[in-house]
């Protein structure tokens, strides 16, 4: 999905300084960077053998989910409410980054066609009150089908599971009419316990992997249709639950309220569900105050904000106990729009990247410790990591190699474009660039600026709100700039696919809502990239993307510059558990220690 | 005066459908986010994009989505839903106008109770060491803007946080559930938000006496042996309030307007202000105009209960 996890919003006394101290903190950058998981602040992923039950758990937040329907829910921070509420056909315990397992689902089935995903699911899960049955397959088959409804209105339903069979004709019936979910005919249920998708090609792996996101966790139609019956659907504010907690109330904006679903067993379920409440508190925008807020308080944690560089420093340096780092799955670069001059040549797009430093971007964000300098697009752990050069990235890209920026290779590039000067020349260096007004992502941005006229280009920075930028410019082909400098891409799932596939392949570039930003369009990574999709094996997917990846960064469309950490925090009484997947506490498996 | 009071009703009521129609053109002509892209999410097909952008309205004309939405507002009290967390507008104020009641509440009673006393006293003892004190003071608080206030007083006093932790600190209200614990909660915001309006009420006091005193009425009643603290109280004070009132009118009607933002962030108090912000930041249309409407609704109110105020602080002023 695109980046909109790591908000954060940096208060106005951060200090921008403090880059320097957090780099002589967090040790060397760039391809020789540790993987933070052997750091310090590596995360825990099992709770501790004497964790208690019991006792409230307070999450501090700066803003709200996106929705508490876990039909519409597409963004990390309600992924980890949701986890606590809702159990998918399959879910990631803590320290799987794998593949998922198993949750509602008991087991699966993928056939040697990769055209056919069969689930049998437990028995004895219930639903919470008011509706207090046992969930049956027809539960997860109406969850998926009122995902289309516009009231609900889910974001990726249609990139993930638009090759079931019948997808087209119920996106046209859920047009038609809005107010009843259209039946998808490939999904069958042939029975209580039994759920079937046909698929029209074999992506079968991609199928899977999107069952593990909240959209496949049951709801009972004829609790809920009442409810998707308005636009916009009301049954996330009245929604029933199957995992180890219930919605007790929600007011947006202001606070979420869990307690204990009465009717959950735990003998169905691999969560230990310790805390007897959570409460989600929303608003802590000054997040300096938040950060000193958890670390010194009791039995909180944060939600969904990282901490600021000043954040950061006060808990690596006094509460080193109470950080966790964790790879988030996600990536931030500079898109270069490549369809037109002066980007449209690759020899100037490569001088770009050879130019670039990246650990000045990355100082932005607060230094190594929030993550390490990119190299490729995707992120560690994800799948063809490794297979796409790793740390060090594709080794034979030279312009990639210097995160510190090789001015020298830069100018040679530049020649190879025609400038003999080896610096750019002529009106076709002037160059617009839309950006956030808002830090740390405006910092990046006048980094950027400054590092594109180091090379001789005329740089027209204009800053504006995000959902701006993103609307009305950097989504929009035919508006958007020559360069848009705070784009990313955070993973839907671990496959190479939720992170190259909607932003490279050029056959997802749409007229608005676009987010292939650099407008890349190359003919043999398009076909690499249809053909990966359909391979089932998990290691030669893990092969093919990463093959691609390399061939993406090859073309240089863009500057990769960091792969981020999410840096978690707690409260010295809380035993938590992050969730690797996710990136963010585990709800289900942290405790109070008192 | 009734007649007067229905004429300002009816002028008002032609306010709010002004207002409207400015705030909805405003955001359907300049440049902002597209919400049917917002709703629909990032990785949404333009199909998905179009049909949701059908149900939400947003491909009628513009006059026509006008119609509709004050049609709901007319007919129904119903101010749509958020495009952003598909909440009910209408439950999205109501639910955060309490925050920010208790806040302007608390506040006014506040500086009044500061400001008052202090330019009566500065306007009585003109040009000593105590009014310039007070005036420098005041000219401080003026200065400061009010989020560094607030910055500065969590810092200093804050539960968890502060040097001096005597107070409970940001977000305490969202958590507080009994009116003790509510009001316990607001003491650092009130006087946060109290100081500066309660300096510009003291100068402002401190001006109007000054000129008050010296009127002709002011040495007669002296002279006929009206004692002093009448003087200023009765016949002084009660002049010189005059502007003051209209200062406090319209600045209640404006902070419960939204325009409390600053403080209710630091203290991450669930207000108007807090949600009007938001609002802007997403381009939530439906909350950005209940919002606007809300508060031009207050404006118009306030400013009318000062103006029937006038009549009786002023036996001069007669309404028709």
């Amino acid at each position: 999905m695109r980046l909109r996890w790591l908000k954060v919003l940096v208060p106005v006394l951060a200090v921008a300084g403090l880059a320097v101290a957090l780099a002589s903190c967090g040790g060397g950058g760039g391809g020789e960077e540790e993987s933070v998981t052997s750091s310090k602040f590596a995360p825990p992923t099992a709770p501790p053998d004497n964790a208690q039950k019991g006792g409230t758990l307070t999450v501090i937040s700066s803003g709200d989910v996106d929705y508490i329907d876990p039909g519409a829910a597409y963004y990390q921070y309600t992924y980890m409410i949701d986890g606590a509420l809702d159990r998918p056909l399959l879910s990631w315990p803590p320290d799987e980054t794998q593949r998922p397992q198993p949750d509602l689902a008991e087991g699966e089935d993928l056939s040697s066609d990769g055209k056919t995903l069969t689930f049998k699911l437990k028995s004895g899960i219930k639903y919470s009150p008011p509706v207090n049955r046992e969930v049956k397959s027809a539960d997860v088959k109406y969850a998926i089908e009122r995902a289309l409804l516009p009231g609900v209105a889910n974001g990726y339903v249609a990139a993930y599971l638009g090759d079931i069979e019948g997808f087209k004709e119920a996106e046209a019936a859920a047009k038609e009419d809005p107010t009843t979910a259209p039946d998808i005919s490939g999904i069958e249920t042939p029975d209580d316990r039994t759920i079937v998708f046909h698929l029209t090609q074999s992506t079968g792996l991609t199928a899977e992997q999107a069952l593990s996101l909240p959209i496949s966790s049951p709801v009972p139609e004829e609790y809920a249709k009442q409810y998707d019956a308005e636009n916009p659907s009301t049954y996330g504010e009245n929604q029933v639950n199957v995992g180890p907690y219930m919605l007790e109330s929600y007011s947006p904006g202001k606070e979420i309220n869990l307690v204990r679903n009465p009717n959950w067993d735990p003998s169905t379920d691999y969560r230990p569900a310790y805390l007897d409440k959570i409460n989600v508190e929303s608003g802590f925008t000054d997040t300096v105050s938040a950060t000193k807020k958890i670390l010194a308080g009791n039995a909180e944690i944060n939600g969904d904000f990282s901490p600021p560089a000043q954040g950061v420093k006060l808990a690596a340096t006094q509460y080193a106990d109470q950080m966790t780092l964790t790879p988030s799955g996600g990536n931030r670069y500079i898109a270069l729009n490549t369809s037109e001059p002066p980007f449209d040549d690759i020899n100037i797009r490569k001088a770009v990247i050879a130019n670039s430093d990246r650990t000045a971007l990355v100082a932005t964000r607060g230094g190594p410790l929030v993550g390490p300098v990119a190299t490729h697009f995707i992120p560690p752990e994800i799948p063809g990591f490794e297979e796409a050069g790793g740390l060090k990235g594709p080794p034979d890209l030279d312009f990639v190699q210097n995160p510190q920026g090789d001015p020298n290779l830069a100018a040679d590039y530049m020649k190879k474009a025609g400038f003999d000067s080896g610096k750019c020349e002529g009106s076709v260096c002037d160059i617009t660039m839309v950006g956030e007004n808002q830090p740390p992502d405006k910092d990046s941005a006048e980094v950027a600026k400054s590092q594109f006229e180091e090379l001789g280009f005329n740089v027209n920075l204009q800053e504006v709100n995000g959902d701006v930028m993103y609307t009305k410019f950097c989504n929009v082909p035919k508006n958007e700039p020559n360069v848009c400098p705070n784009v990313g891409w955070i993973k839907d799932f671990n496959d190479g696919q939720a992170i190259l596939d909607v932003p490279f392949n050029g056959a997802s570039i749409v007229p608005s809502n676009n987010s292939n930003w650099p407008l890349l369009d190359d003919k043999s990574i398009n076909e690499a990239m249809d053909k990966a999709k359909l391979l089932t094996d998990p290691d030669q997917r893990a092969e093919a993307w990463g093959k691609v990846d390399a061939d993406i960064m090859a073309q240089a469309p863009a500057i990769p510059w960091i792969w981020d950490n999410q840096a978690n925090l707690a409260s010295s009484d809380v035993a938590v558990v992050i969730n690797k997947f996710n990136a963010t506490a585990d709800l289900s498996f942290t405790s109070l220690t008192k | 005066m009734a007649r007067y009071i229905v004429r300002r009703i009816l002028w008002g009521v032609l306010m709010l459908a002004i207002v409207s129609a400015v705030v909805f053109v405003m955001f359907y002509v300049f440049p902002s986010a597209d919400p049917a892209e917002l709703r629909a999410g990032r990785n949404a097909s333009p199909q998905q994009v179009e049909t949701i952008r059908h149900a939400l309205g947003l491909d009628k004309p513009i006059y026509e989505q006008y119609w509709e939405y004050m049609k709901g507002i007319v007919l129904h009290f119903d101010f749509g839903y958020s495009y952003q967390s598909s909440a009910d507008v209408r439950t999205l104020i109501l639910d955060r106008l309490p925050a920010t009641i208790w806040l302007v509440t608390g506040a006014a009673i506040l500086w009044l109770l500061m400001g008052l006393p202090v330019g009566i006293i500065s306007a009585i003892k003109r040009r000593s060491p105590l009014d310039r004190a007070t005036m420098v003071t005041s000219l401080a608080f003026i200065s400061a803007p009010v989020f560094w206030l607030g910055l500065v007083a969590l810092y200093l006093f804050a539960d968890g946080v502060g040097k001096l932790p005597i107070f409970p600190g940001q977000g305490s209200y969202i958590t507080a559930n009994t009116i003790p614990e509510k009001a316990d909660s607001m003491i650092l915001p009130w006087f946060v938000l109290a100081a500066a309006s309660a300096a510009i009420y003291a100068r402002y006091l401190r001006s109007s006496m000054i000129d008050v005193m010296s009127e002709d009425y002011i040495r007669t009643a002296r002279a006929k042996g009206v004692p002093e603290r009448s003087v200023i109280m009765r016949h002084g004070v009660r002049s010189a309030i005059t502007p003051i009132v209209t200062l406090l009118g319209l600045d209640v009607g404006v902070l419960l307007a939204g325009n409390a933002i600053l403080t209710e962030t630091v203290f991450n108090i669930p207000g108007v202000g807090r949600l009007v912000f938001t609002s802007i930041e997403r381009s939530d249309l439906p909350v950005i105009q209940g919002v606007t409407l809300f508060g031009a609704f207050f404006i118009i109110v306030f400013n009318l209960i000062v103006d029937i105020a006038y009549a009786y602080l002023d036996p001069r002023v007669r309404y028709r």
